[in-house]
C-alpha cells in the first residue's frame, strides 16, 4: 500500500508538480471558470499549491483515503481504491450523478461543467505509473523532494523520524495518519493544515461506516414491512369478518 | 377563454420554454444553462425536483396500504388519483434526475454496475421497480377507457393487493434511504439537519405528507373543475396523517434535544431561522390546524394546512439536499434556465395529469355540469344543424400555439454568449507597469510576472528589435499597450472598427473596396486585414496574424513567450529550465531585479510576488481558503 508525504517545510511553491501532472494526464490549459473553487483545483488541474503567509506553500491533491467516502458514496462503484492504495475513477461506468462531490470531506472531485459529455476529474495516484513501479509524475517533478512517495509504512516511518530529529521545527502531528480512518497523502509541516479539509471535529467518524448501518437495515426493512402490512391485512381483514358476522347474528336475533 | 384553458396555457408556455432550455442543456454541457459548481454540484433540479418529489408522491403506498391493507375503503375512491398522483410524481423526479446527471444516457447503469454500500445505488433500483409498481396500477385505467387488452387489465386488477404490498415494500426503502444520502456529510451539513435518524425521519415525514398532497391535489381539481368537496373525508385522512406528521416533529425535537442541539436553534443565525420556519411552517401550524375539528372540514382550513405542509417538507429536503451544506465558496443561486427547466418539469407533470382526470374515469364523482366536462365531445344537432359545446380542436390550437410561441422564445432567450463562453470569468486587462522591468499582471488578480523589458530589448538587438513581439500596432502608433486588443484576459476580442475603415475622415473605404459586390458582405468574405495592412505585419516577427479576432491576453502573452523561451531551452544547454512554467511564474520575487523594483512588488508578510493593496484582489485571495 503506497503513499505520498509532503513536507511543506521543504515547498518552494515553484509549481513543477502542477506542470508534471498537466503533462502526465494530458490535461489542458485551465482558464477561470465561474464554477471553480478558488482553491487552485479545477477539472484540468489535479493538483495545485496552495499559498500560505510566511512562504507556506501546501500541495493540495486528492488524498486517497483507506476508506473513501466517494468510494463508498459511487452508486455504480466507477470510484475504485486500489491495493496500491490509489482511488481511481473508470469514466465509462461513471452516471454522472456527482454523489462523490457531495460525499467527498475535502472537496477534491471536480467537474467538467462545460462539457456536453463530461466527468469526473481527481487524481489518480498516477495508477499508471505506480503499476509500472514509477513514481507519480508529481514527485518525479519536485526538485526539493518536498513530497515523496513510498510504502504507507516507511512514509510514516519517515514522517516520525523527521518530526522526532527536529521537533523544534515541526508540529507534533502527522496530518493524515489517523483522520476519517487514515489518509495515503500525509502532510507534516510547520503550520496547522485543518485548513486542507472541512472543519474537522474530534468525533468525525469513518465516514463509509455512517452509512453503513441504515444500508444493513434495507434488506430486514423490506422483509420486515412485508410482514407488517401481512399482519395488518390479516387483522384487519379478521375484524371485518367479526363485524360482518355480529351484524349477522343481531340480524338473526 | 376558461379558467381550465388559462391555466393550461400557462403550463403549456412553462413546459414550451423547459424544452428549449432543456435541449441547450443536452448539447452544450451543464455549464450552459445551471449555476451549479464545483462548490454546488447539486442544485435546484435535486433540491426541488428530486429530493422532496419523492417524498410528495408518497401518497401513492400510504393511501393504497390504507385503502387494501388496512380495509378502509371509505377512501376507495381516490385510489385512482393517488395512483396517478405518485406515478407521476416519480416520473417528474426521474426526468429532473435524467436532466441532472452529468450522462443522462448511462442512467440504467446501476442495473448492470452493482455497489450495494451506496445508498444512491439502492434508490436507483427502488425507484426503477417502484416506477414499474406504479405503471402497473395505474394502466388499467387507460386500458379501461380504450378498452384494450382487457385479459391484462383484469389480471392487474385481480392481483392488485400483490402491488400494493410491493409499493409498501419498495418506499418504505428508498424514502428512508434518501435521508442515508446525506448521513454521510456529517461535516456538511448544519447541525440542525444532520441526524444519524435521517432515514427514518425522511420515511416518517413522506408518510405524513404524502396524504396530505393528496389532499392538495383533490382541492385543486375540485376548485379548477367546479366539484363538489367529500370535505369529511378529506378530513379524516388530514386528521390521520396529522398525527404522523405530529410523530415527525416530536421525534425531530427529541433528537435534537438528546444530541444537545437545540440550543442553536435559537442562536438567531440564517440556518436557526430557517429552521424555525421549516418547523412551524411544515409541522406545527399543520397540525394545530388538523387537530381542530372545525377547521380540518372547512376548504379553507385544509387549503392551508395541507399547502402549508407540503412547502414545509419540501423545505426539509431542499434544506438536507443542499442548502444547509456548509459552502467553500460563492452563494449558489439557480439561473432563471434551472428554475424554468424545474418548472417545466413540474408543468408537464400537471398537464399529463389533468388530460388523465379529464378523460378517465379517475372517481366516481360527477361533473356538476355536463357541459362543463372539458373533455365533453361536441355533439351535433340534427335539428338546427349545429354543433353544441365547445370543440375540442380549440384547446388543442391554443395550447399548441402558446407552446410553439415558448419554444420560440426560449430559443431566442438563451443568450448565445452564455453557451459559447460559458462560465469564463469577465476579466478587464490593464496595461504592464514598472518601467524597464514590467509586472504583467493583466487581471490585476496580485499573481503576474515579472518582465524584465530592458533585459529583453538588449538580448534582440536594441531598438531595432520592437517588432519581434509587438506587431500590427495601430498606424503611426508605436506603443499601443497589448491590453488595447487583447482586451480579455481570457477571451478573444474582434479588434476590427469597421466605422473608422468606413469613415471619410478614417480610411474613407467604398464598401466595394472589401466586399465583394456578389457575395454576402459579412466579415467571412471581406478582404482580410494582412491583404492591405501589409506594413503592419513586419517581415521580422515572431507572431502570425490570421484574423480580425485578437487572442485572449493569457494567449497572447504565452504565445509571444512560450515558444521562443522553448526554442532557447533547447539551444542553451545551461538554460534547460528556461521552457519551464516556473521559469516566468515565479512564486519569489528573482534576487537579479533592480531593487526598487523588487521593494514595489514584494510584499513582506507575504513574502511572495503580490501588488501593491488591490482590495478586490486580496479578497479573493482570502476566499480560496
Amino acid at each position: 500500500m503506497k503513499a505520498i508525504l509532503t513536507d511543506i517545510t521543504k515547498c518552494i511553491g515553484c509549481f513543477e508538480c502542477v506542470a508534471a501532472c498537466k503533462a502526465a494526464h494530458g490535461l489542458p490549459n485551465d482558464v477561470p471558470r465561474e464554477w471553480h473553487r478558488n482553491d487552485g483545483l479545477s477539472a484540468q488541474n489535479w493538483t495545485s499549491i496552495v499559498s500560505k503567509p510566511g512562504s507556506h506553500y501546501i500541495r493540495k491533491q486528492c488524498r486517497h483515503c483507506l476508506e473513501p467516502a466517494c468510494v463508498s458514496a459511487c452508486p455504480v462503484a466507477a470510484l475504485v481504491r486500489t491495493d496500491t492504495g490509489a482511488v481511481i475513477y473508470e469514466p465509462s461506468k461513471c452516471i454522472g450523478c456527482r454523489y462523490c462531490m457531495i460525499a467527498c470531506p475535502f472537496g477534491i472531485p471536480r467537474y467538467d461543467w462545460e462539457k456536453a459529455v463530461p466527468y469526473i476529474q481527481k487524481c489518480d495516484m498516477c495508477y499508471d505509473r505506480i503499476i509500472q513501479g514509477k513514481q507519480p509524475a508529481c514527485i518525479e517533478a519536485c526538485p526539493t523532494q518536498a513530497t515523496i512517495f513510498g510504502d504507507r509504512d516507511e512514509m510514516l516511518a519517515e514522517a516520525h523520524r523527521r518530526i522526532k530529529e527536529e521537533p523544534d521545527k515541526y508540529l507534533d502531528r502527522v496530518f493524515g495518519e489517523k483522520e476519517l480512518g487514515g489518509l495515503s497523502v500525509l502532510y507534516i509541516g510547520d503550520i496547522d493544515l485543518e485548513f486542507l479539509s472541512y472543519p474537522a471535529r474530534s468525533n468525525t467518524p469513518v465516514l463509509p461506516k455512517t452509512t453503513t448501518t441504515a444500508m444493513n437495515a434495507v434488506p430486514p426493512a423490506f422483509v420486515g414491512m412485508g410482514a407488517v402490512m401481512g399482519g395488518l391485512y390479516w387483522f384487519c381483514k379478521r375484524r371485518e369478518k367479526v363485524q360482518a358476522e355480529t351484524k349477522k347474528d343481531e340480524g338473526a336475533q | 377563454m376558461n379558467r381550465v384553458k388559462t391555466f393550461k396555457s400557462i403550463l403549456w408556455a412553462i413546459t414550451g420554454l423547459a424544452v428549449a432550455f432543456g435541449t441547450v442543456r443536452m448539447f452544450w454541457g451543464l455549464g450552459a444553462v445551471s449555476n451549479l459548481s464545483d462548490t454546488t454540484p447539486w442544485g435546484i433540479w435535486k433540491g426541488l425536483n428530486v429530493v422532496p418529489g419523492i417524498a410528495l408522491a408518497g401518497g401513492g403506498f400510504v393511501v393504497t396500504a390504507i385503502i387494501y391493507i388496512m380495509r378502509r375503503t371509505e377512501f376507495q375512491r381516490y385510489t385512482r388519483i393517488t395512483v396517478l398522483l405518485a406515478f407521476l410524481g416519480y416520473i417528474t423526479a426521474a426526468t429532473a434526475l435524467v436532466a441532472e446527471l452529468g450522462l443522462p444516457w448511462m442512467v440504467w447503469h446501476p442495473i448492470i454496475y452493482w455497489q450495494h454500500h451506496s445508498a444512491l445505488f439502492e434508490i436507483s433500483w427502488c425507484v426503477i421497480l417502484y416506477l414499474t409498481v406504479l405503471f402497473l396500477e395505474f394502466i388499467p385505467v387507460p386500458l379501461e377507457h380504450t378498452g384494450w387488452l382487457s385479459s391484462i387489465r383484469r389480471f392487474l386488477t385481480k392481483y392488485k393487493l400483490v402491488l400494493v404490498f410491493l409499493g409498501v415494500m419498495i418506499s418504505t426503502l428508498h424514502q428512508s434511504s434518501l435521508g442515508t444520502l446525506f448521513l454521510i456529510t456529517p461535516e456538511k451539513l448544519h447541525g440542525l439537519w444532520y441526524s444519524s435518524l435521517l432515514p427514518i425521519l425522511f420515511f416518517i415525514s413522506a408518510v405524513a405528507v404524502g396524504p396530505l398532497m393528496l389532499i392538495l391535489a383533490v382541492l385543486v381539481i375540485s376548485a379548477l373543475y367546479r366539484q363538489p368537496l367529500e370535505t369529511d373525508k378529506l378530513a379524516k385522512l388530514g386528521g390521520a396523517s396529522a398525527i404522523v406528521l405530529a410523530i415527525f416533529g416530536a421525534i425531530r425535537l427529541i433528537d435534537l434535544l438528546a444530541s444537545g442541539k437545540m440550543g442553536s436553534a435559537f442562536d438567531g443565525s440564517w440556518q436557526a431561522i430557517v429552521f424555525l420556519i421549516e418547523f412551524s411552517v411544515g409541522v406545527i401550524i399543520p397540525v394545530v390546524i388538523m387537530s381542530i375539528g372545525r377547521l380540518r372540514r372547512s376548504p379553507a382550513g385544509l387549503w392551508t394546512a395541507t399547502s402549508l405542509a407540503v412547502i414545509g417538507l419540501g423545505l426539509h429536503r431542499a434544506n438536507c439536499a443542499g442548502i444547509m451544506l456548509v459552502r467553500t465558496g460563492p452563494i449558489y443561486f439557480p439561473t432563471i434556465y434551472e428554475i424554468t427547466i424545474s418548472l417545466g418539469i413540474l408543468s408537464a407533470a400537471i398537464i399529463v395529469f389533468l388530460y388523465c382526470v379529464e378523460r378517465f374515469k379517475m372517481w366516481e364523482m360527477p361533473w356538476e355540469d355536463a357541459q362543463e366536462k372539458p373533455a365533453a365531445l361536441p355533439q351535433f344537432d340534427r335539428a338546427s344543424e349545429v354543433w353544441l359545446g365547445t370543440p375540442r380542436i380549440a384547446g388543442r390550437t391554443v395550447y399548441s400555439l402558446v407552446f410553439v410561441i415558448a419554444l420560440a422564445v426560449g430559443v431566442v432567450a438563451i443568450s448565445t454568449d452564455r453557451i459559447e463562453s460559458a462560465g469564463v470569468r469577465d476579466a478587464t486587462v490593464i496595461p504592464a507597469r514598472g518601467g524597464d522591468t514590467l509586472f504583467v499582471d493583466g487581471n490585476l488578480d496580485g499573481y503576474g510576472v515579472i518582465f524584465a523589458h530592458e533585459e529583453h530589448v538588449k538580448r534582440e538587438g536594441g531598438n531595432q528589435s520592437c517588432v519581434r513581439c509587438h506587431h500590427m500596432n495601430l498606424p503611426l502608433d508605436k506603443n499601443t499597450e497589448c491590453a488595447a486588443c487583447h482586451r480579455n484576459m481570457y477571451s478573444g476580442a474582434d479588434v476590427f472598427r469597421h466605422d473608422w475603415h468606413a469613415s471619410p475622415n478614417g480610411g474613407n473605404l467604398a464598401c466595394g473596396q472589401c466586399h465583394d459586390q456578389d457575395l454576402e458582405r459579412t466579415a467571412a468574405t471581406a478582404t482580410t486585414c494582412d491583404e492591405c495592412h501589409k506594413d503592419m505585419v513586419p517581415v521580422d516577427t515572431r507572431i502570425a496574424i490570421e484574423q480580425y479576432i485578437a487572442p485572449s491576453y493569457a494567449d497572447a502573452m504565452h504565445g509571444v513567450c512560450i515558444e521562443c523561451h522553448r526554442q532557447k531551452a533547447l539551444e542553451l544547454v545551461e538554460k534547460e529550465d528556461l521552457g519551464r512554467c516556473a521559469a516566468c511564474h515565479t512564486i519569489d520575487a528573482p534576487q537579479y531585479l533592480p531593487e526598487n523594483v523588487y521593494h514595489m512588488f514584494r510584499d513582506t508578510s507575504f513574502n511572495h510576488v503580490v501588488m501593491p493593496p488591490i482590495t478586490d484582489a486580496n479578497s479573493r485571495k482570502e476566499e480560496a481558503y
